[in-house]
């Protein structure tokens, strides 16, 4: 799965698999029970900044992205107090000594948190943060999300 | 079980947050009470069977190691679990309210950290239980 988009899907064997996650937000969703899973990876915290492009493409940004993912998952059958929300990115993207100006994974976590709060939902567990940049994936069938960051791999 | 939890906090936005947590956080919920001080919360222990406090520190009237103080001095509230959410920061004052059996969450918190540290009180009890 590239940048700004989401799949879900509730075929036990599918794995979703997203690259390069820098200041970009992996996030997923997934339900134990009915085996509904989702992935969507975001790049921006707000669409105000380009409501035509947001409208083109909601799964850029995370105010428009993480209310689709999981209407999306409702809609194949998940449930609100089934959903295992897990987060990974969010890095600091440094140019070598420079600051990180814009600070976009950090906003994008804060964006992530105030959505997420506002609506009743917590996080399962997260990988956020650092400098490093990582690879998320999802298995349908377990629920199992696993970060490769930097040559290492961990269950999240 | 239903748990029936104590807050005790002097802001009000603070303890709608905590009870806010503690409900998304699936916990089977019974009474939750609340207090702005620590010598309203004794008065709450004194009256009401409480499974788990969440105290704040700094208060007016009696603050929360005062307040922590005499809970363990009284046979009926000593084992109390407690979590202290503060904004406490002396590494020092962190460890003797430790010593006592109280868990530490550190103000401002995500939800998943209280979430944690109210999971990890309960479920070490369990286990000392079992």
């Amino acid at each position: 799965m590239g940048v700004g988009d989401m799949k879900v899907s509730t075929q036990r064997g599918d794995l979703m698999i997203t690259h390069a996650l820098g200041s970009c937000l992996g996030i997923t969703v997934h339900d134990p029970v009915t085996c509904v899973g989702g992935l969507l990876h975001v790049m921006l915290p707000l669409s105000t900044i380009d409501l035509v492009k947001a409208e083109r493409n909601p799964f850029m940004f995370v105010d428009t992205g993480v209310p689709k993912l999981i209407v999306e998952c409702f809609r194949a059958g998940a449930q609100k107090q089934r959903l295992e929300i897990m987060v990974a990115g969010g890095a600091n993207s440094q140019n070598g000594d420079r600051n990180d100006l814009f600070q976009i994974g950090k906003r994008n976590m804060i964006m992530l948190r105030k959505l997420l709060w506002k609506n009743g939902l917590l996080l399962k567990s997260h990988d956020v943060g650092g400098s490093n940049s990582r690879t998320m994936s999802l298995e349908i069938g377990t629920g199992k999300v696993m970060i490769r960051s930097v040559g290492q791999i961990k269950n999240l | 079980m239903a748990l029936n939890i104590l807050i005790v906090d002097d802001s009000s936005v603070m303890r709608s947050i905590i009870i806010k947590t503690l409900r998304l956080s699936q916990l089977p919920l019974g009474e939750v009470h609340e207090a702005t001080n620590g010598q309203e919360a004794l008065k709450v222990l004194d009256g009401n069977w409480i499974d788990l406090a969440l105290v704040d520190i700094n208060m007016p009237v009696m603050d929360g190691e005062e307040m922590i103080n005499r809970m363990r001095q009284n046979p009926a509230t000593a084992d109390l679990p407690v979590i202290i959410v503060s904004t406490e920061g002396s590494e020092t004052r962190k460890e003797v309210l430790r010593q006592k059996g109280a868990g530490f969450v550190h103000k401002p918190f995500t939800p998943e950290t209280l979430r944690d540290a109210v999971l990890r009180t309960l479920g070490g009890l369990d286990e000392q239980k079992a």
